[in-house]
């Protein structure tokens, strides 16, 4: 078990959740018209949720930690491109490090087919997401929403968003089609933005 | 053979878990620019996702945010721009160079056939070392190193056709086969898989389903350092030792 848990931000006491902390909006405008200062804000507020996804994804704290970097620079580069109108700050981050991660993944399985072997060697000391999914409020609402879907759905979901296999790969290897893996995806998803849409 | 193709709108879930592969994730960007109820699901489950990432915030090293800073301070912005859908820009910027070099994923090419979970479950007797406890078991199996820690992925090409995807966990001692593309055999004719060591090869199993279309999935266990997985063309039931030549042969 993982006891180095990071917390999202330095919120006193456990109400600490993703809609308090500093408005991220207001500062990636800042950000976009190139204040520094600015930028560092953000990066205290968004590094860890980074970090942890890219590490979830890559298992390998280098990887993520190259990843991080990756997705730091391009919220500095193409800050004036967030667009309040079309979700959260926090939706906007998380899907350009989700993103970058997955990238990740597959070129490394692209270039282990080559080689016809895989070697990343474990990271030590890390565990089940389900695991490492425990330290703050926030990890626990999302761990009781999981916990709240079937276990086809929370498998499905944590295969593929967790774990970088597409749809089609976990399909496969579950030996599932392609077309129920799909569902409960969806199913999935739309239970858990219901659960986690009533627990902000 | 071409991947079906499935209705857009069921594929708003994983395009938004980033589960698609390249192409379909292109196919589908093309059909989100003019269906606004997928793009409002998309949002929605954007938000959702960000909880997910939340949940596993981890301080990053400490000189890492020098790193960050210092590389904004030479790196020149974007302009202000037109606002394009947030998703695909996202994804045109976020795709490295390497990604473009991707194999062709033909071993995710799956037609209809469909293995049911009960024909899964009738695995468990053919797999090799401990047999799974009955029920969810074979399943849960799957599972367990599909999402290991150590779990690595990689695909080969079978020399007879086809293709074969493997995830090992070295920590499990266990790994998962999957093969699509199979040449067809004739019915006295079986692939069968192989745990190839320097001393001695040990079956593995034979694959199941049709011949030309997903042929698995099997779990194996008992992995060892050094050890090698076979695949070999083997008379129907299956032989104690490969009488074959291997058709695939890789190191794990």
């Amino acid at each position: 078990m993982r006891t180095h848990h990071g917390h999202l931000e330095p919120q006193p006491g456990p109400a600490a959740s993703p809609a308090a902390g500093p408005d991220l909006a207001a500062l990636l405008s800042e950000v976009a018209a190139g204040e520094a200062a600015a930028f560092e804000a953000v990066y205290d507020h968004i590094a860890a949720p980074v970090f942890g996804i890219a590490r979830a994804v890559l298992r390998d704290p280098c990887q993520a930690e190259e990843v991080t970097q990756d997705v730091l620079a391009e919220i500095w580069r193409t800050a004036a491109c967030y667009n309040p109108a079309r979700g959260s700050p926090m939706a906007w981050v998380a899907v350009i490090a989700h993103r970058r991660a997955i990238d990740r993944v597959r070129a490394e399985q692209a270039s282990a087919a080559r080689q016809q072997r895989a070697a990343v060697p474990p990271p030590p000391g890390y565990d089940e997401v389900a695991e490492t999914v425990a330290a703050s409020l926030e990890a626990e609402r999302v761990r009781r929403c999981l916990g709240a879907l079937t276990e086809s759905q929370r498998r499905a979901v944590i295969l593929t968003y967790y774990h970088g296999y597409t749809y089609r790969q976990a399909a496969a290897l579950l030996g599932v089609p392609d077309g129920t893996l799909r569902t409960r995806i969806r199913d999935g998803l739309i239970r858990l933005r219901d659960c986690l849409g009533g627990q902000q | 053979m071409t991947p079906a193709r499935p209705h857009p709108h069921t594929l708003t879930g994983a395009y938004a878990l980033h589960a698609l592969t390249g192409p379909e994730a292109a196919r589908f960007e093309r059909h989100l620019a003019r269906c606004p109820t997928c793009a409002q699901e998309i949002a929605d489950f954007a938000e959702t996702t960000a909880r997910l990432a939340d949940a596993t915030a981890a301080t990053p090293p400490a000189d890492l945010k020098q790193q960050v800073l210092a590389a904004a301070a030479r790196t020149r912005q974007l302009p202000p721009a037109i606002h394009q859908p947030t998703i695909s820009r996202t994804r045109r910027a976020a795709r490295p160079a390497s990604a473009t070099t991707l194999l062709p994923r033909r071993w995710l090419v799956l037609a209809a056939a469909v293995l049911a979970l009960a024909a899964v479950i009738g695995l468990a007797t053919r797999t090799t070392g401990h047999p799974p406890a009955p029920g969810q078991a074979p399943s849960r199996q799957i599972a367990a190193v599909l999402t290991a820690p150590d779990a690595t992925m990689l695909d080969a090409r079978i020399t007879t056709g086809g293709t074969a995807t493997i995830v090992m966990s070295r920590h499990a001692h266990a790994l998962v086969f999957a093969a699509t593309g199979l040449a067809p055999l004739p019915p006295t004719r079986c692939y069968q898989l192989w745990l190839l060591g320097p001393h001695s090869d040990t079956p593995a199993g034979m694959l199941p389903g049709p011949q030309h279309g997903p042929a698995g999935p099997i779990t194996t266990t008992g992995l060892r350092p050094g050890t090698r997985l076979g695949l070999s063309i083997e008379p129907a039931g299956g032989s104690p030792q490969p009488t074959t030549a291997m058709i695939l042969n890789v190191v794990l």
